[in-house]
């Protein structure tokens, strides 16, 4: 029997609300793929576009960075910031030729945990027909 | 039309004057019709200056390395260096003062303007040349250049061997100067961002496929980053040994230390440089097209940072280098920025 293909995705989680969403996640039982390695970041503003491309070149599958809503950061304005960043590098990559797919960009606030889930379960249904990521992916070829 | 004599008259004003501390412009070298930057220390020097469509260099990045040597100068000249700048080179002017690398007394600018043309491609012009050397370029009056060769005159029409950028040059003036020398005239650009719009009508294996086998060939020189007047860092990303390794560095904190990228030239490592190089010139970058023209292998670095620019145009209603009271576009945000893309 072919073993289904498994994604890894790393998640870079704002301290304040994301992480303590997919804590909820957690606390609460519910049940989602386990595909996903989180990364407590203190921000999403604080996720510098280096982190992803460096998460992909590392070998991730899927690269997600979860922040709180807008207006209801811990740091008053580091969601808008990661925003403007974010939309950049997600363009950046999409030129370079990454499927679009694999970056993706959520608000989660510490309340919802069933969106969490709902996020990483469509997260991985949409990367496992992608396959492996390979293109940014590290290759000694020396 | 900017008039040399004008130029080297106020070059010599300001140097008589000791208002600068010298100059740096265009001079052409006795054997090519590329001009060459040169530094105008003394009256005498500026006769050597010249303005002509084969002054292709950005200069904006001597005043980067003149804020490095005044770090270290003792004791410390603090009068301004004047440059002449065209529209782009202005342009990166305005970003350097937004960013508060330089002051704007640092600086005495002297704008000069590109005739609503721009500046000549080097391949282009010698395909249209073949069998024979130029001599001279000039701005001719009606958006030609008049070229001299060793066979007699040529008038090419200035779009025929215009750089690339140039095509896509939204202010061919200086927007800051001191001293400005011809007019601002504008040129109608119809399509900025057409030769990124091209690559982007691609699918997304065509594109993967184009920067693969383009990035393929860097050989990781940095000539890039070298002649990039924006890339002032001190410390980059991918030069671990910037961080010093003292007898006392111990092997478990060499291990601790993040090395982002290998040095080694291959595919992947290259490909995250230029993603870095992009995104840290993202909002910033003037296209000015000196990264693609000290490439020693071609890779057409403008596309990556042209889409960017686009973004940020197109995104966040951003035009790179024209307002120096403008905050920087990664150190700002609009309650309206788009979010669609975001869960």
């Amino acid at each position: 029997m072919v073993e289904e293909f498994e994604p890894r995705i790393i998640a870079f989680l704002c301290k304040w609300c994301s992480s303590a969403g997919s804590d909820l996640a957690g606390v609460s039982r519910m049940e989602y793929p386990p595909n996903v390695t989180p990364i407590q970041v203190m921000c999403s503003g604080s996720v510098s576009p280096l982190y992803v491309f460096s998460a992909f070149h590392r070998g991730a599958d899927g690269v997600l960075v979860s922040g709180c809503h807008p207006g209801d950061c811990h740091y008053i304005k580091g969601n808008y910031y990661a925003r403007r960043k974010l939309a950049l590098t997600k363009e950046l990559l999409e030129h370079v030729g990454l499927e679009p797919e694999r970056f993706q960009i959520s608000w989660v606030s510490a309340a919802e945990g069933q969106k969490y889930t709902r996020i990483i379960k469509d997260f991985v249904n949409e990367l496992k027909p992608l396959g492996p990521q390979a293109k940014l992916r590290r290759k000694p070829s020396w | 039309m900017v008039n040399i004599e004008d130029l080297k008259a106020e070059a010599k004003r300001i140097l008589k004057g000791g208002n600068v501390k010298y100059i740096i412009g265009y001079e052409r070298p006795s054997n090519a019709w590329k001009a060459n930057p040169v530094f105008a220390r003394t009256p005498e020097d500026v006769d050597r200056l010249v303005w002509d469509p084969s002054c292709i260099h950005n200069l904006v990045r001597f005043v980067v390395d003149e804020k490095r040597r005044k770090a270290k100068e003792k004791p410390v000249d603090s009068r301004p260096i004047g440059v002449v700048v065209k529209g782009c080179d202005s342009r990166g002017i305005v970003v350097l003062i937004q960013e508060k690398f330089i002051e704007r007394m640092d600086v005495f600018l002297i704008g000069v303007s590109c005739e609503s043309t721009g500046v000549v491609d080097e391949r282009k012009l010698a395909k249209k040349t073949v069998g024979t050397t130029v001599l001279k370029v000039k701005f001719g009056e009606r958006m030609n250049y008049v070229v001299t060769t060793e066979d007699g005159i040529l008038d090419i029409p200035a779009a025929d061997i215009i750089a690339d950028r140039c095509l896509e040059c939204i202010a061919s003036f200086p927007v800051v100067s001191d001293h400005l020398l011809g007019e601002k005239s504008k040129r109608d650009v119809p399509k900025p961002f057409q030769s990124v719009e091209k690559m982007e009508s691609l699918p997304t294996k065509g594109k993967w496929d184009f920067w693969e086998d383009q990035l393929r060939k860097c050989v990781r020189c940095y000539a890039c980053r070298s002649v990039c007047p924006m890339c002032y860092c001190d410390e980059c990303v991918v030069d671990t040994i910037n961080f010093a390794v003292t007898p006392e560095t111990t092997a478990e904190e060499k291990a601790q230390r993040i090395k982002w990228l290998e040095k080694s030239p291959a595919d992947s490592e290259n490909i995250f440089y230029h993603l870095v190089r992009a995104i840290h010139l993202a909002g910033r970058c003037i296209d000015c097209g000196e990264c693609e023209r000290a490439c020693p292998v071609n890779i057409p670095l403008r596309m990556l940072n042209k889409k960017m620019e686009k973004e940020a145009k197109e995104l966040f209603g951003y035009d790179v280098g024209f307002d120096a009271e403008k905050p920087a576009l990664m150190s700002c945000y609009l309650d309206g920025d788009p979010g669609d893309f975001i869960r």
